[in-house]
């Protein structure tokens, strides 16, 4: 059976925005540490390494998360982190089934092995230059964006301009950086941000030209209707293709 | 699963991933040791002190994050589109991520698990007023509330208003002041005097 996760009624386990079944004190500790456990910085550590080597965009491991089932979901966000990772090892052929759990057991992994096709690679060096301690000013300004970021340039003139009333699509499929929240809802462009290449693509590393971004302001009255809190509203950065004009 | 059950399980899954050439542990070390040791709100803090005494770095930083916080050499990949967002005494800005957990690693650090659970993502978009009320910060019913959604490239970090009576303050004695908590929007800077 497959989900449908168009439209208004049914969202991704991931899509929070708003959900009221979700709604709970928020457990704030100003202090907290970057890492809790050991554990936890080492699966911190090993999914950046991992994906560094791989060369894995951001947008598709984020749809890898987007797709656990809810309890995998739901645990704590470093235990949530090591098994997208574990799927994506797997789908990528990097891991058999069940080759971990036979290697915390003590079981020979066999047949499991010969699955997987990794090939050493060497990635010190950028790691070395991603962590050093301080970098030059001309390579934090133009190119960490460049390679870390999906902002490119276009050609194609911007279809909506700052003042701008537009309405969000009511369609949404795959992995998109459109909430449920805002589907379907009327807003108003305060910034253009240029252009960036759109993660729906990227996340199934389909190649397409890049789309432009815009700042949208949404009043909670428009979001939340008569349950609103007075004086607020979110501002969201959407990609061309979730816009229509309203 | 336990804190025993995961350790068990990182641990093996980094043995073969270190078999199979995916994984060095060296570089699995540096990672943790720079966002543990080098990068984490101290950073920020700077950015906002110089903000607050330097009106040119302001108007800079709000008209481009990115390259104003360059300015500073901060390193790693969270750099990579930083826009910063300013209190005004009628506006307050707070951000989330209601679809993942985005957020300005380099100014920042690792995000704190609250801002990563799903109550602070699922209530900070419908319920701003009441969720920083419990957090702690109550605003004047006539502050406007601006939540920003990290959806796109952008990685937000506000910048607090700089509190009364700090005039005498230094740029580093500023710094000290500004918490992780202020840089998200969920808190004021506050000065209890020297």
């Amino acid at each position: 059976m497959s989900l449908d996760l168009t439209g208004l009624s049914i969202s991704g386990v991931h899509d929070l925005g708003g959900r009221a079944e979700h709604f709970a004190a928020v457990q704030h500790d100003p202090d907290e540490p970057a890492f809790r456990e050991r554990w936890e910085a080492r699966v911190f550590g090993i999914v950046l390494a991992v994906h560094t080597v791989l060369g894995k965009s951001v947008d598709e491991f984020r749809y890898e998360v987007e797709q656990l089932p809810a309890p995998q979901y739901f645990r704590s966000y470093q235990a949530r982190m090591l098994a997208a990772l574990e799927k994506e090892l797997e789908r990528d052929g990097y891991l058999v089934g069940g080759e971990l759990d036979a290697k915390i057991s003590g079981q020979p992994a066999g047949e499991s092995r010969r699955g997987s096709r990794a090939r050493p690679r060497l990635i010190p060096l950028a790691v070395r230059i991603l962590a050093s301690p301080i970098v030059p000013r001309w390579v934090g300004a133009q190119v960490l964006p460049q390679v870390f970021g999906g902002a490119r340039r276009t050609r194609r003139p911007p279809m909506f301009a700052v003042g701008d009333t537009v309405k969000v699509r009511p369609r949404r499929d795959g992995h998109t950086r459109q909430p449920g929240y805002v589907t379907g809802k009327t807003g108003v462009v305060t910034e253009h941000q240029g252009a960036a290449l759109l993660p729906d693509a990227r996340a199934v590393r389909r190649r397409e030209p890049p789309q432009h971004l815009y700042t949208v302001a949404f009043d909670g009255r428009e979001l939340w209707g008569s349950h609103a809190e007075d004086g607020t509203e979110v501002r969201i950065d959407l990609y061309e293709p979730y816009l229509e004009r309203a | 699963m336990s804190d025993d059950a995961m350790a068990t399980r990182i641990e093996a899954l980094e043995e073969l991933l270190t078999e199979k050439g995916l994984v060095d542990p060296e570089t699995v070390d540096r990672l943790i040791d720079h966002y543990t040791n080098r990068v984490g709100p101290m950073n920020g803090a700077k950015v906002i002190a110089r903000a607050w005494v330097d009106p040119a770095y302001k108007r800079r930083l709000l008209a481009d994050g990115t390259r104003a916080i360059a300015e500073f050499g901060f390193p790693g990949p969270g750099a990579a589109c930083i826009k910063v967002v300013a209190n005004t005494p009628e506006i307050h800005n707070v951000v989330v991520c209601t679809l993942c957990s985005c957020y300005p690693r380099s100014v920042l650090g690792v995000a704190p698990s609250w801002y990563k659970s799903p109550a602070y993502r699922s209530r900070m978009v419908a319920e701003p007023r009441a969720l920083l009320r419990e957090m702690g910060l109550d605003l004047d019913a006539r502050v406007q509330i601006r939540v920003w959604d990290s959806s796109g490239e952008a990685r937000f970090l506000v910048l607090p208003l700089r509190p009364e009576g700090t005039d005498d303050l230094s740029e580093a004695d500023l710094a000290e002041l500004v918490t992780r908590d202020a840089m998200i929007g969920v808190a004021e800077v506050v000065w209890s005097g020297p």
